[in-house]
């Protein structure tokens, strides 16, 4: 049923792109972009799991498993999780700098309709 | 005047629903598609994953597996990461730092800076100038003490001021509940990097650490957070941070032969230095992390001057742009 998780992934995905083609406000475009960002979490994870798996933790395995078994198929993906840890790392950094230049043009033109910021039109 | 029953629905403009629809619906099929044959459940491990739950405990002494591709395999995608870290945060710094002159050489507004305060630089400043500077530092002085005394301690302002309170502080009882969490937190986020059983080590732990002082900054307000938490000294702190990690890195590739490999002697598992390198590199990534994310977010909060366009001298600021838009 890890089906679900992907779809909402997918889901997910597509609220935060409908929002950031859509919207004008540039507040809501950046809370769009962090839907994104947040569907790629849900996709890691749920990539990582493995049924009746345990966490990726080596230490006292369950019902006297040793260490080695565990690496051989009953534990969650450690890559995946890390890859996670990774995007939450990346998207905030992203957002910061994003909120700041929002922010910026905001004081500028005293604007958030990203239409009224004309000159940064290519 | 609004009819009493008809609701107020302020419609939002949006641009291109049609275009915006029509581009996520193909997303969402060519993303469907793929997820659909996406590994699931019953599959088993890629063989990346099965390495690193192998190694993590032979090579690196690490229960962790997942701090052991953070800092182990894939330790030089983080240093990378780190460094996109360092780059947002110095970004969000350029952005948000007060205006200065944008056009011009760089330092021409201030070369005469000194000169123009002084009557003349090369004379001893005279009687009259000395009284005028002491009156002016006085003033100053004062007006800053008055507002110290009001705004420092939450705990001592008077209730029911005339004045709109500012949103500086919350109540006491939120006061006493942020004194009594915060060195808990504290230790936690210390505790996850120390014993690197944590995923992740060094991320978390930063992150817990900027928790803590977020929980300080929306108790007790900027002001007093502000003599801790110093521009300066978390930027000093972060470039600390970033230089344990390239250090760290760098030993290995001149005692190892690679970067990022473990030149320190490895200890049992399941003691505090089990990881060696892996643990050096997780209190720089806590130190990186920690400022860095502190950094951006007073960076952020702290946003004040005002970029607006101003034509000869006069920082007028945030007055006489209402309503004008750019051609």
């Amino acid at each position: 049923m890890i089906v679900a998780n992907y779809l909402t992934s997918a889901a997910v995905f597509c609220l935060g792109l409908y929002t950031l083609l859509t919207r004008r406000n540039m507040i809501k475009m950046v809370m769009g972009l962090s839907l994104m960002e947040g569907s790629t979490y849900l996709l890691f994870v749920s990539l990582a799991y493995r049924a009746r798996s345990t966490a990726p933790v080596l230490l006292g395995p369950p019902h006297g498993q040793s260490p080695n078994q565990l690496a051989h198929g009953d534990a969650a993906d450690p890559v995946l999780q890390n890859f996670c840890l990774t995007a939450i790392v990346i998207g905030v950094a992203v957002t910061a700098v994003f909120l700041a230049v929002v922010v910026r043009i905001a004081q500028h033109y005293r604007t958030l309709d990203s239409d009224d910021v004309r000159e940064m039109r290519g | 005047m609004r009819g009493k029953g008809t609701p107020v629905v302020e419609r939002e403009p949006q641009h291109r629903r049609a275009l915006g629809l029509g581009l996520t619906a193909a997303t969402a099929v060519v993303l469907c598609a793929g997820y659909l044959t996406a590994p699931r459940e019953h599959a088993p491990l890629p063989a990346v994953a099965r390495y690193a739950l192998v190694t993590a405990l032979p090579d690196w002494k690490l229960l962790e597996p997942v701090n052991e591709v953070v800092y182990g395999s894939r330790g030089f995608d983080t240093f990378g990461e780190t460094f996109l870290l360092l780059a947002a945060v110095v970004s969000v710094i350029v952005l948000t730092r007060p205006r200065e002159a944008r056009a011009g050489y760089f330092g021409e507004h201030t070369a005469g800076e000194r000169e123009q305060r002084e009557i003349d630089p090369q004379q001893p400043p005279n009687s009259e100038e000395r009284e005028a500077r002491e009156a002016d530092e006085h003033e100053q002085e004062e007006h800053e003490g008055r507002r110290r005394r009001l705004d420092d301690d939450p705990d001592q302002e008077r209730l029911g001021r005339h004045d709109p309170e500012r949103a500086e502080s919350l109540t006491v009882v939120t006061r006493t509940a942020i004194r009594l969490a915060a060195p808990v937190l504290a230790v936690t986020g210390f505790y996850l990097v120390a014993w690197g059983y944590s995923p992740g080590g060094g991320f978390p732990g930063g992150a817990v650490m900027l928790g803590v002082l977020l929980l300080a900054y929306a108790g007790f307000g900027r002001r007093r957070i502000a003599k801790v938490a110093k521009p300066k000294l978390l930027e000093t702190t972060e470039l600390a941070g970033a230089l344990l990690i390239i250090a760290t890195e760098l030993f290995g590739l001149l005692l190892k032969g690679s970067f990022s490999a473990n030149w320190l002697p490895l200890t049992a598992p399941g003691t505090i230095r089990s990881g060696g390198v892996v643990q050096l590199f997780s209190v720089g990534e806590l130190i990186e992390v920690g400022t860095g994310l502190a950094i951006v977010v007073f960076a952020v909060l702290g946003v004040r001057q005002d970029w607006a366009r101003h034509d000869d001298e006069g920082d007028d600021g945030d007055e006489g742009h209402d309503g004008e838009r750019s051609p």
